[in-house]
């Protein structure tokens, strides 16, 4: 498990990296415009080395991944065939063994599956928007892992962020999203609020006026997303207070992963000077919503701070031009 | 002004508690970015042997900013205003800070509003939330507008049987014809206004995004529609999950959405939180699951509470201030 132990390492490597950071911002400040510049919009005189269709293309990877994940939470399939071919081979993930462990999640609180089927519908109709969008452009569905094996992308993360123990070759522990309400909510808790800022930071990439638009819809949808899986697993942290403790722990371990920069929160209520005050909305001192790179959305994705083109939920690597990671090692 | 110098003082240490306890890292001032990438990076965290304050964001010179995207920026500053200010008050008791107010245009007072004695204690930590989230909008719109921010305008939050609410509440059919909406009365009172405003604050971003021509300013656009979203989430997800027990609750967010169709335009842009009886419907989006946006008139069609072109009414009873300032004729 190459990616857990690259997690778990950069987690053991936090205290180190605070006291490092001040020459790690010497280092990378010279450095910035080489690893994020490619896809970073500041500058005005720097050329824009994306297109549209590259920037539409990532945003459809990740939309094959949440949609698949919901599918299966609701309906314990994966999204139709039919929205998943395009340039590529499309990878359907009932043919990887890693997934055999997806499934519908039987509900207790009917309040969470309902919610359940209303994002799996909207996650779907962005896959079908996206791909419509893009016409013969769009890319194929690459290899998903949306499954529970001791050694996949949600254990890793589950691993890395504490919610399962070590485990040992004889006993691997595993995490199940599927298994409990409970669960469900943590496993979207780790998806949703990465397509927020993926699609953030992408928003001023976008050249066409028409897609500008259609992103800014597609953004706000993943926010509301987030903000109802975020408000649920506040509301349910009232009775269950390690909800909300796993939430910061899920926040911490991919903030080690995507580079110095906090750009991710939890839930956990604080008291400040007028009151007891919650944390649903994940903001920067503004109060805006943070934006991530497409490279530091795809450490997050393949569970890896190095650059690499491959891993995690993504275990053959994302489809289209934009797939390598930031390297934040 | 104690309270208001009071209240200030409190936002700043809200602020300060998520810079101290996320290490916080900040890129300091957009327009900084548009200088050049690998400038952007100014560190200000809590470490446990510094503390670098958070920078105040550089304020841009507006001349750098395209008259559209000014006017754009102000018609938003605009909205802010109504928002914080009601959040603000119902968190605690106050408006917004005097010094929040100023700029061009006529400057208006703040009528009505007071704070909620909220009976669930996490429905008081979300109004804690999204007031200092509201307040730090109006801040930041401010900074980087600069001299040419507008000045707050007159607005009516009141919750009696003349204020903007209860009208808004009226022509919905939440209350009666001679009914009165009090949104500070109860928690479930300050969801359905909250409701009211939130939602069209999402739109009303939405619909502004592909008009912006600055790169930098559409990021900025970016992150404060995905909060207005969060909390335009957060309101309906307990509306909905606080209408198992309370009926009226889902009813009432239709009876909104419904009001708010009826006032911008034939389309229909708007909906309430009630889907089928196995789906919810918090995100208010299309067959494509893309959010809905509105045009400046169609937000002030609802704001001035009006279907007509017209300058003022409702919410802002002397209008907006800025260039855009007339609702669209429907």
């Amino acid at each position: 498990m190459t990616e857990s132990v690259h997690l778990i390492e950069a987690l053991d490597a936090r205290v180190e990296r605070r006291n490092e950071r001040r020459n790690f911002f010497k280092a990378v400040v010279g450095t910035a415009a080489v690893g994020a510049g490619a896809f970073a919009f500041a500058s005005a005189a720097q050329a824009q080395t994306v297109t549209d269709a590259d920037v539409l293309n990532f945003a459809l990877n990740l939309e094959y991944l949440e949609a698949n994940f919901y599918y299966y939470a609701v309906f314990g399939t994966p999204i139709p065939a039919t929205s998943t071919t395009g340039v590529g081979t499309p990878v359907l993930t009932t043919a990887l063994p890693v997934n055999a462990g997806a499934r519908a999640v039987v509900f207790t609180d009917p309040l969470v599956s309902q919610y359940a089927r209303e994002i799996a519908a909207d996650e779907l109709a962005h896959v079908n928007f996206l791909r419509s969008a893009l016409g013969a452009a769009a890319v194929a569905q690459p290899a998903i892992d949306v499954g529970i094996t001791p050694t996949g992308a949600f254990s890793s993360a589950a691993r890395a962020a504490g919610l399962i123990g070590a485990g040992t070759a004889a006993a691997p522990t595993f995490f199940d999203p599927y298994s409990t309400d409970e669960n469900f909510l943590l496993g979207a808790f780790i998806f949703e609020d990465v397509g927020v800022t993926a699609y953030k930071g992408s928003a001023a990439l976008l050249t066409n006026k028409t897609y500008i638009d259609a992103a800014a819809g597609i953004l706000a949808a993943e926010a509301y997303h987030a903000a109802i899986i975020r408000t649920t697993l506040d509301q349910k942290g009232i009775a269950t207070p390690s909800l909300r403790a796993a939430t910061e722990s899920i926040s911490t371990a991919r903030d080690s992963l995507d580079g110095t920069s906090d750009l991710d929160q939890g839930i956990a209520q604080t008291t400040t000077p007028i009151g007891l005050t919650s944390n649903i909305v994940p903001t920067n001192a503004d109060a805006l919503a943070f934006g991530r790179t497409a490279q530091q959305v795809l450490n997050i994705v393949y569970l890896n701070k190095a650059a690499v083109t491959l891993g995690g939920f993504f275990p053959a690597g994302v489809n289209g031009s934009i797939k390598t990671s930031a390297n934040n090692a | 002004m104690i309270d208001h110098d009071t209240l200030l003082e409190v936002m700043a240490l809200g602020e300060q508690r998520r810079a101290e306890r996320r290490r916080f890292i900040q890129i300091a001032g957009t327009a900084v970015m548009a200088a050049g990438g690998a400038a952007m990076l100014s560190a200000c965290g809590h470490d446990d042997d510094e503390y670098l304050p958070t920078p105040t964001p550089t304020p841009t010179p507006t001349s750098s900013i395209a008259q559209g995207d000014l006017d754009i920026l102000n018609f938003a500053l605009n909205l802010e205003y109504l928002e914080s200010n009601y959040y603000v008050m119902a968190a605690t008791g106050s408006g917004l800070n005097d010094t929040l107010r100023t700029g061009t245009g006529t400057q208006g007072a703040l009528t009505g509003g007071r704070k909620v004695a909220f009976a669930d204690a996490t429905v008081a930590s979300y109004a804690r939330e999204i007031a200092a989230d509201e307040n730090q909008h109006v801040n930041f719109l401010r900074g980087q507008l600069g001299s040419a921010a507008v000045a707050m305008p007159a607005i009516n939050i009141d919750g009696g049987a003349t204020g903007a609410f209860t009208a808004a509440a009226r022509s919905a059919g939440v209350v009666g014809p001679t009914g009165t909406f009090d949104p500070y009365a109860s928690d479930d009172n300050w969801l359905l206004g909250g409701m009211l405003l939130s939602d069209v604050g999402v739109t009303a971003y939405k619909g502004s995004a592909s008009a912006i021509s600055s790169k930098v300013i559409l990021d900025a656009a970016a992150g404060i529609l995905a909060v207005e979203a969060y909390h335009s989430g957060l309101l309906r997800t307990l509306l909905y999950r606080r209408g198992v027990e309370t009926p009226a609750l889902r009813t009432n967010a239709e009876l909104i959405s419904n009001a708010r169709d009826t006032l911008d335009g034939p389309l229909d842009l708007d909906q309430g939180i009630t889907g089928t009886a196995t789906t919810s419907n918090i995100v208010p989006a299309d067959t494509n699951g893309i959010v809905f946006g509105r045009t400046p008139g169609q937000v002030l069609n609802i704001a001035y509470l009006n279907k007509a072109a017209v300058t003022s009414g409702g919410f802002f009873p002397a209008g907006v201030n800025g260039n855009v300032k007339s609702s669209a004729a429907n």
